[in-house]
């Protein structure tokens, strides 16, 4: 052994030199480095999973504006159909109560009219039977005379159809 | 490429024949041929020392008559395994300066962290998620003091720096590559080898030694055949008990045996045909050296990975 250079002084040296190499670049080297290529790696995965988050919270949200979009869309349609239906209803109201106003205009009148003429007939009616009583007293009057009695009532007719002709 | 860049290439080329011719006539094989220099070639006879040679000249004076003192003595390969280690720990202080770890890293740090990950990857193929974090350190370390004290080695500095006797010949070189010295490798060997029986204990609890010590089939045999079988089950945890302890001879030696054989190969190659010859053996050498750390490393991932498996002999005496 000694001829192949075997120096147990040596060994030891060889083995302290190791065991410090081992030490120092476990501290300076190893430990940092790993723990940097792990905190890459995290940093690597977390931005990953964050983009993957975005991505899927955008198309969430573009879900729910296209949702929010159809119902402003729904909601607009329906407002504007109330609307129309609303105009149609003023519209129909409207001229519900203008008929309704003309009819009652209408009524009114004739109800006037009616009343004008029962008024008239009813004057009629008095001024006839002034007539008849003036007649009787000329009859009275006169009297006797079966020729001049007809003549009369003749005559009184005669006024009172023609007054009613002009009635 | 350019026509000027053709003409550089030319040149580049002829000046590398040249050097090639020039090695060869100058190189041992050279001076055998034409009889050059009055020593018999114009280069010193490579002279190969398995034992690593003191730095300090009065050990050196004291290592003359009978080996080493056993005491503690600044031999070159630990000087050089000094430096390297100096190295390493320099390289790694700088690749760490920056802690930002939203930065993406750049140069330095880039380079030591591609290696470190390529590392754990490795030993994560090999021994699962779980024990991964917890082997890193030591496989790493193996691994990169390795390589860089093979790869430190190929450096011009290493064979040219040294103390010269009054013929101006070098005889006692400055640095070595530590894998040159067996202590070297037989350290980590060691090192590896309790490694892997902490792990195997600390994972398995006592039952850990049922894989060496197996009486089992024995105590529970039926017969002359179940005696046979358990006889030979007894022989075989005895085998792997031995084998145990022939890994750190395997691993010493292997590391040791292929770092002397680079070294020398490049020593020889340098002798017989100086310059241009020995470049292949060089882009060889670093092709071992890092084959070797990965060995090294692998072979103590492997054995570790192994020894926290729970064994055949633990389950049956669990199940039966």
């Amino acid at each position: 052994m000694d001829k192949l250079g075997f120096h147990w002084p040596s060994l030891v040296v060889y083995l302290v030199n190791f065991s410090i190499l081992l030490g120092v670049l476990y501290a300076v080297g190893y430990k940092p480095i790993l723990r940097m290529l792990d905190q890459r790696s995290q940093r690597i995965r977390e931005s990953l999973e964050q983009a993957e988050r975005i991505q899927k919270e955008s198309a969430e949200r573009q879900a729910a504006m296209q949702i929010q979009l159809q119902e402003a869309r729904r909601e607009g349609q329906a407002l504007i159909e109330q609307a129309r239906q609303a105009a149609e209803q003023y519209r129909e109201d409207e001229r519900e109560k203008a008929r309704a106003q003309a009819s009652a205009f209408v009524e009114r009148a004739r109800a006037d009219i009616q009343r004008e003429r029962d008024n008239a007939i009813e004057e009629v009616r008095s001024q006839f039977a002034d007539l008849a009583i003036t007649a009787a007293e000329r009859v009275i009057r006169r009297s006797l005379d079966r020729d001049a009695h007809k003549e009369l009532i003749d005559q009184v007719l005669e006024e009172s159809s023609q007054f009613r002709r002009e009635s | 490429m350019s026509a000027s860049g053709k003409k550089m290439v030319k040149v580049l080329a002829a000046g590398v024949v040249a050097l090639f011719v020039y090695g060869f006539v100058v190189g041992a094989i050279g001076s055998a041929i034409f009889g050059g220099g009055e020593k018999g070639g114009f280069l010193p006879k490579p002279e190969v020392h398995l034992p690593p040679q003191p730095v300090l000249a009065q050990d050196a004076e004291e290592a003359e008559h009978g080996g080493l003192p056993a005491k503690f003595v600044l031999t070159n390969t630990i000087l050089s395994s000094w430096i390297t280690t100096l190295v390493l720990i320099t390289v790694f202080f700088f690749a760490t300066r920056n802690k930002d770890a939203s930065k993406a890293p750049r140069g330095l740090q880039n380079l030591v962290e591609a290696v470190i990950v390529i590392i754990y990857d490795f030993i994560e193929s090999v021994a699962g998620k779980d024990l991964t974090r917890r082997l890193f350190p030591l496989i790493a370390t193996i691994f990169l003091f390795v390589v860089s004290n093979a790869w430190m080695g190929l450096l011009p500095i290493y064979p040219s720096l040294g103390f010269k006797n009054e013929h101006g010949e070098i005889v006692r070189h400055l640095l070595r590559p530590a894998g040159t010295d067996l202590n070297m490798p037989m350290a980590l060997a060691l090192v590896s080898f309790v490694f892997v029986e902490y792990w195997g204990l600390r994972t398995l609890g006592w039952s850990y030694f049922g894989k060496f010590f197996r009486f089992g089939a024995l105590l529970r045999a039926r017969g002359p055949g179940g005696l046979f079988q358990g006889f030979i089950d007894i022989f075989v945890g005895l085998l792997e008990l031995l084998s145990e302890f022939v890994r750190i001879v395997s691993f010493t030696f292997r590391l040791f045996g292929n770092m002397t054989a680079g070294e020398i190969l490049l020593l020889v190659t340098a002798f017989l045909i100086p310059f241009v010859f020995s470049l292949p053996f060089y882009g060889l050498e670093l092709l071992v050296g890092f084959i070797q750390a990965l060995i090294f490393a692998g072979l103590t991932l492997v054995f570790v990975t192994i020894a926290v498996m729970p064994h055949e002999g633990h389950e049956a005496e669990e199940h039966g």
